[in-house]
């Protein structure tokens, strides 16, 4: 089973087109607003050297972020919008974006993705998760100075103690298997969470083949 | 005995800092810093980033690194940012994305942190702070 982590789905570059869909209402009523400035290279009206702006996740969803300055907090909900830290907010186009953050957007590295695979009975992989083995080996050749996180988890039949040390076992397994066919990464760290993290929470002493699992962060 | 401890706390805690990266450069054009400690490393694929690290860029470069906990930021030239308070231990609830952009421009993309505790997440600037609420956003700070 392999998770995309629902915000950082698709690919950077698309990440200006679509927002500003809605229409985006400048601030600032009457003539020229105050916050265009004259810059050097930018043809007015332009925004200020200095500010913020929101733009989608690339999964398309919309946050909020919250500028603070000077002159009090500013909320900014809406795609496109843009705010200082002295308290403007305005609205920024698609051109803009790409002339002010164009690099910085294209040295966004490739969003990582998750993986859960689990295990029929002790280190023992199911027939399904031992074939996405596979699969994780051959995406990671692909990103530079691959690093993953590997986290072991268990149900709650046994100890606390036995169970830290089973989802290390589990944790240790995976990344066994990972080298053994073939996964060249920069860095691999193994952590066991033992039963402390359910994904289907039980209570003790409870077999639940959800809980016996090792997640992978593949960044 | 006192003091025997103390120095033992110390390097233990000095050796969590140091050996542990929360981060690593994933892209890099042109010229581009990391400073850990002060010790100041030409960055490349793969280098470590720390709690604490300095990051630069130069004249038509650019930068990009993932964190830990899936975190991204990425940077366009004359780039100055620290990463000032970087915890991520969801098993206890420990979570933490401080940092300040002294200029130029990024562009940040929440990972786990941001999703799991969005108050934790802070971007300094010279004159503010953007909070984050589970989102992407871009930043530019003239010199």
């Amino acid at each position: 089973m392999k998770i995309a982590i629902p915000t950082l789905k698709g690919a950077p570059a698309g990440l200006v087109r679509g927002a500003f869909a809605g229409a985006v209402t400048v601030a600032l009523a009457g003539c020229a607003p105050s916050y265009y400035v004259d810059r050097e290279g930018c043809p007015a009206p332009c925004p200020p050297e200095s500010y913020v702006v929101l733009i989608p996740s690339p999964d398309g969803s919309v946050g909020k972020v919250l500028v603070t300055g000077g002159k009090g907090e500013q909320s900014l909900g809406k795609a496109g919008q843009a705010a200082t830290t002295d308290g403007q907010t305005f609205a920024v186009d698609d051109k803009r974006i790409k002339e002010d953050f164009g690099a910085a957007m294209a040295a966004l590295p490739r969003v990582p993705v998750r993986h859960v695979l689990y295990f029929s009975d002790g280190v023992k992989l199911d027939p399904a998760s031992d074939a996405e083995i596979s699969r994780i080996v051959a995406e990671a050749k692909d990103r530079p100075a691959v690093d993953l996180t590997i986290i072991g988890h268990t149900d709650t039949l046994q100890s606390a103690e036995f169970n830290d040390r089973l989802g290390l076992k589990r944790a240790n397994r995976v990344a066994e298997l990972l080298k053994e066919r073939g996964l060249k990464a920069d860095s691999i760290t193994v952590e066991s969470r033992g039963k402390r993290n359910p994904v289907v929470p039980t209570r003790d002493n409870v077999f639940e083949p959800k809980n016996r699992r090792v997640e992978i962060s593949v960044r | 005995m006192h003091k025997l401890l103390v120095i033992a706390l110390f390097v233990w805690s000095a050796s969590v800092f140091a050996d542990d990266p929360v981060g690593r450069v994933k892209t890099v054009t042109g010229d581009a810093f990391v400073t850990t400690t002060g010790k100041k490393v030409k960055a490349e694929v793969g280098s470590p980033v720390y709690q604490g690290s300095l990051i630069e860029t130069g004249k038509n470069s650019s930068l990009g690194l993932t964190f830990k906990d899936e975190t991204m930021v990425s940077f366009g030239a004359n780039t100055v940012f620290t990463v000032s308070d970087y915890v991520y231990s969801p098993a206890d609830g420990k979570l933490k994305f401080g940092s300040k952009l002294a200029k130029g421009s990024l562009n940040y993309v929440s990972g786990a942190i941001g999703k799991l505790k969005p108050d934790a997440v802070t971007v300094g600037t010279p004159s503010g702070t953007i909070g984050v609420r589970g989102t992407q956003f871009l930043v530019t700070v003239a010199e």
